[in-house]
């Protein structure tokens, strides 16, 4: 999928760090970010496809970026990813609009795969 | 006395001082009504002996002048003053006895049956006269002067009783007055002294309640507090331990998931692109899965030595030499940090009864936060005291640094709350607390943010 841009943030430096190394040789630009705020910037500069955001982080939260994003950038698509995965967090997830929601440990397949299939256009039928 | 309510015992020493009052005021009436009778008896007897006078005078006139019209003078005057006893018979009898009326009366009688005797010429009717009338004046002037001693003696009578009512009437009032609040300032005491013991928590301490009145009603009711208060206290020890295990559990949970997840996905990439990879690289990958196991290890670790304290080792110490020896060890740190430190160490203090080492782990643990709060050029400063009470010695640890802002300082001792970043595991206060506790210390924290804060450690004085 060459030139799709990815924001991914996360309090963990390795998860973004990761997620980069797996994705980008596919073609696509990850950038990362530690917290909610650069990121939000970023998005302001530039027009980004995926935003990967982690439910619970210091500052402004997952559910904060769902929201603002999809407010400011209906288009953009948000991933949800949670080592704290519990059935309120999917539930207020899935209200805020949420493109794809993972658990902790996460699989980088599957996290591909949902990607990929929410930026092909679908199928006329 | 000690069962009878006190509003019972106000209402029944107020009757018996109104009563009190009462007689005093009767009996003040009462001789002021004897005084008042008296006096209309003098009225009257000073009119009675300035008749008689001008009687003994026209008596005389008659004897030694013979003139006739006096007989009849002296007749009508006697005839007049029988008439004044007759209608004021009453008040006289009333102020000087019947007896004495009866013989007043009988004296003029007398001594008109004297005059008739003059008048009809009878032999020595003169001598008989003069007699009579003399027996009248001598026995008015008894009378008149027995009357003004009684008058005198119920005036000195009154005012001895008044002040004697007056002086009781006082010492009843301010004696009760003086009991009473006696009775209820004791058990005000004992109100204050079971408050006290309640906010210390140390529910057996209180002494039952044996007097049934208002006070001990109030104590009784404190107790009964007391008690539901010991059960609440249980219950809630009990829900805050089971907070704390689901706190603890979903604290774990996530500060293990997040090295877990990270060695998840260098696990999944090193599989995955392991042939695009050079050598460096794959060490890199394994390294950091090392390092995030170590991360995993630490949390363990910590959780271990909350979980499974070791027996602590409790012993008479000097806190200050605790505090010297933390000191020494974040000494490197303070300067490194470039923090002007102050120790303000309180002489002859008691001995505390702790585990040194544990302590000496909580001082090191709170400076150790202080500096990282601190930038260069802030203060810290740690200090002891005896508190006002001689009972706690009091550890303060105050620092300049950023603060703590109000809306986490409820949780800064709550598991896995952290400020630190993946570098803190969150256990420190939260383990502190509890070796504190354990103590029967207490650990308070003041702060303000941007200003700096202060965390009091209080520990109880050893009593052996």
């Amino acid at each position: 999928m060459p030139g799709f841009k990815v924001i991914v943030i996360d309090d963990e430096k390795i998860v973004g760090q990761m997620i980069k190394v797996a994705m980008e040789p596919e073609g696509y630009l990850v950038e990362t970010f530690l917290n909610a705020e650069p990121a939000f910037a970023r998005l302001r500069q530039e027009k980004f496809d995926v935003v990967i955001t982690d439910l619970k982080m210091k500052g402004a939260d997952g559910m904060e970026v769902l929201r603002t994003v999809k407010t400011a950038y209906p288009e953009v698509k948000v991933i949800m990813v949670t080592a704290f995965a519990s059935l309120d967090s999917a539930v207020e997830a899935m209200k805020g609009r949420v493109d794809g929601f993972f658990a902790k440990p996460l699989k980088i397949k599957e996290l591909k795969e949902c990607i990929r299939k929410l930026l092909t256009p679908a199928e006329p039928g | 006395m000690k069962h009878v309510k006190i509003f019972h015992k106000i209402i029944a020493l107020n009757i018996a001082n109104i009563l009190l009052i009462l007689v005093t005021g009767f009996l003040a009436y009462h001789s002021l009504e004897q005084v008042l009778t008296k006096l209309r008896f003098m009225e009257i007897a000073d009119s009675l002996n300035a008749t008689f006078l001008e009687m003994r005078l026209a008596e005389k006139n008659y004897f030694l002048y013979a003139e006739k019209s006096a007989l009849s003078d002296i007749e009508a005057k006697t005839e007049a003053t029988i008439k004044t006893i007759e209608s004021s018979r009453a008040d006289i009898a009333r102020a000087i006895g019947e007896g004495k009326t009866t013989r007043l009366e009988s004296n003029l009688k007398n001594y008109g049956r004297s005059l008739e005797g003059a008048r009809t010429g009878e032999g020595g009717a003169q001598s008989k006269v003069r007699a009579a009338g003399r027996k009248i004046m001598e026995f008015m002037n008894y009378i008149t002067s027995s009357e003004r001693a009684e008058v005198n003696r119920i005036i000195a009578d009154s005012k001895r009783g008044l002040i004697f009512s007056l002086a009781l009437i006082l010492f009843t009032a301010v004696g009760v007055t003086l009991l009473l609040s006696a009775r209820v300032l004791g058990s005000l005491k004992r109100v204050e002294k079971a408050a006290h013991l309640i906010s210390e928590g140390e529910f057996e301490k209180i002494e039952p309640e044996k007097s049934r009145d208002e006070c001990g009603m109030a104590v009784s009711a404190l107790l009964s507090m007391a008690a539901e208060l010991r059960n609440r206290e249980e219950e809630m020890i009990e829900a805050k331990k089971l907070s704390s295990i689901g706190i603890l559990i979903a604290g774990v949970s996530h500060e293990i998931g997040n090295p877990l997840n990270n060695i998840s996905m260098l696990a999944q990439n090193f599989v995955e692109l392991y042939d695009r990879m050079n050598r460096d690289e794959h060490v890199e990958y394994v390294k950091k899965i090392e390092e995030e196991t170590e991360r995993i290890q630490r949390i363990v670790k910590d959780l271990l030595d909350f979980a499974r304290p070791q027996k602590p080792d409790f012993k008479q110490s000097d806190i200050n030499s605790v505090i010297d020896k933390s000191m020494r060890l974040v000494q490197n740190m303070i300067s490194i940090c470039n923090i002007e430190a102050r120790v303000e160490l309180a002489t002859e203090l008691p001995k505390v009864y702790i585990d040194e080492n544990q302590v000496q782990g909580v001082l090191i643990n709170l400076l150790t936060n202080a500096i990282h709060a601190c930038s260069p050029g802030d203060r810290l400063r740690i200090g002891t005291r005896l508190n006002p009470d001689g009972a706690r010695v009091e550890v303060e640890v105050e620092d300049t640094g950023k603060g703590i802002s109000p809306e986490i300082l409820p949780h800064i001792f709550d598991p896995f709350f952290t400020t630190k970043g993946p570098g803190g595991t969150g256990l420190g206060l939260f383990v502190s607390y509890g070796i504190i506790k354990n103590h029967k210390g207490n650990i308070r924290v003041k702060s303000e943010a941007g200003a700096g804060t202060c965390f009091t450690i209080e520990l109880p004085v050893c009593d052996l």
